[in-house]
């Protein structure tokens, strides 16, 4: 039988090609797990809007106090 | 297939084990002693790991970073807003990271700006290898470095009775509650559980391909990492304990004058390895917190980011990480700087951003729509609750001490 393709040996690949495969491989494995994950957008309840705003609020009180400290502590 | 499993878990509990973290355990074991803190260190990385095994989760799950998927999954709004935490706060510690390189090699007269130059070198060169997998491994190996102080607490020649009994009857807070016990408390959190690790450890568990078949794998990755990183920062409070028990003042050190204080416990070549230590805590964590803030924006910018990528496909991903890295370290040759004041405050601005970072990565974990079967069950929400309100707990506390330090003699102290 005619071989169509030579594939040539293990020792025929050099670094550079096995390199061009794996960089070219390892983006396309990434995006093909991702796509089987479909994580849509979804609707935030009352409570968890609450609870969001209420962190960052508690978040930029405290950065407040941190500068105040730290002018304080320049004074 | 351990070996090649572990990685993102115990690069981000070494990679946490960073400058400000050591300094902060330097000057808690200098000021305080054991007695409290060696319990409370414990405690503080049982959080990091209770935190930490959700990112595992997530990651494997959705093969999403962090970023990526508050973006997906909430919306643009709060996808910048935890963005822009991330980039405030870990722009802020790479500032810190950079104090410590400076500091540690400064203890071998290595002068600023050569310091900070050779570590910006030692990021690029990094980089350079262009696959997770390398970059993983060089970091990784330079992480484990991290385990340098437990010889230093060895030469330190600690009581182990006292060692022991420190940890299993955890003794009284020294000097009850002040602004300054306050402060080095909420340090100490702050040197455990942060915002970068979450984004850090779930990108990476994408970056690295892991699967859900692989989570046990990543858990053990996540432990061994926490244990290790428990392992230096006792080794760190228990090399600086002389200093306290001989009642040598370390309220103004800064970091190479801990080695250099150490110097008549441990001797030279122990202030020598705690000098290296501390600056390889520094670059270390200066190579993973930039890594951590380039694979957010890629994210969010949806631009190609990965540590896989030549330089020319993930450019925005390379020059975000470069250039952050390149400002922070800029900021570090500022003369006049007080170190041991920043590297406090920016553990302690780590501990105020971390609820709100949490709340994302409660509610997604908790999500059946993305994480199926994998959603927390109820003894691991009870235990991010439980680490949530002694965030906020400890949070509070601090600006009590802040606004009213006359009031926390209310709560017992001096």
């Amino acid at each position: 039988m005619k071989k169509e393709f030579d594939h040539g040996t293990a020792a025929d690949v050099s670094r550079e090609d096995l390199d061009a495969v794996m960089t070219s491989l390892e983006p396309d494995q990434l995006s093909f797990e991702k796509a089987k994950h479909h994580c849509p957008r979804r609707k935030l309840t009352g409570v968890e809007m609450l609870l969001f705003w209420a962190l960052r609020i508690y978040l930029v009180f405290m950065f407040g106090v941190v500068i105040y400290q730290v002018w304080t502590g320049a004074r | 297939m351990l070996w090649l499993l572990i990685g993102p878990g115990v690069l981000v509990m070494l990679g946490e084990n960073d400058g400000p973290s050591m300094l902060s355990y330097a000057a808690t074991g200098a000021r305080f002693g054991i007695g409290f803190f060696l319990p409370f260190v414990v405690l503080t990385f049982c959080m990091a790991c209770v935190v930490q095994e959700m990112t595992v989760r997530l990651g494997a799950a959705t093969h999403r970073g962090h970023a990526e998927l508050i973006f997906d999954r909430f919306g643009p709004f709060w996808g910048w807003f935890s963005m822009a935490d991330l980039m405030v706060g870990n722009f802020l510690t790479l500032v810190t990271e950079f104090i410590a390189i400076r500091a540690g090699l400064g203890f071998f007269g290595v002068r600023p700006a050569v310091a900070v130059l050779g570590a910006l070198c030692v990021l690029f060169v990094a980089l350079m290898t262009h696959r997770y997998w390398t970059w993983e491994r060089i970091t990784l190996g330079a992480a484990m470095f991290n385990l340098v102080f437990v010889p230093v607490a060895l030469l330190s020649h600690p009581h182990w009775g006292a060692v022991s009994r420190a940890l299993f009857t955890w003794k009284p807070l020294p000097g009850g509650l002040n602004q300054e016990t306050v402060l080095i408390l909420l340090a100490d959190i702050g040197a455990t559980v942060t915002p970068w690790m979450l984004f850090f450890q779930q990108s990476a568990i994408a970056d690295k391909g892991l699967t859900t078949r692989d989570i046990r794998f990543g858990r053990f990755d996540t432990v061994l990492g926490a244990a290790l990183a428990t392992l230096a920062a006792a080794a760190t409070i228990l090399a600086t304990a002389p200093l306290f028990t001989h009642h040598m003042t370390a309220a103004n050190f800064e970091a190479a004058e801990f080695a250099q204080a150490l110097q008549p416990f441990v001797g030279r070549w122990g202030s020598a390895l705690f000098a290296l230590g501390i600056f390889e805590a520094g670059m270390v964590a200066a190579v993973t917190i930039s890594t951590s803030s380039a694979y957010a924006f890629g994210e969010v910018a949806r631009r190609p980011h990965s540590l896989n990528l030549p330089f020319k496909q993930g450019k925005s991903f390379y020059l975000v990480l470069l250039a952050e890295a390149a400002a922070a370290a800029g900021l570090v040759l500022i003369p006049g700087i007080p170190l041991v004041y920043i590297v406090l405050l920016v553990n302690v601005i780590a501990v105020l951003a971390m609820p709100p970072a949490l709340l994302f990565l409660y509610m997604l974990v908790n999500d059946r729509e993305i994480m199926g079967e994998l959603v927390s069950p109820i003894w691991a929400n009870m235990l991010a609750l439980g680490v949530v309100i002694v965030l906020i707990g400890a949070g509070l506390l601090f600006g009590v001490s802040v606004i009213a330090p006359n009031a926390l003699a209310a709560l017992g102290g001096r």
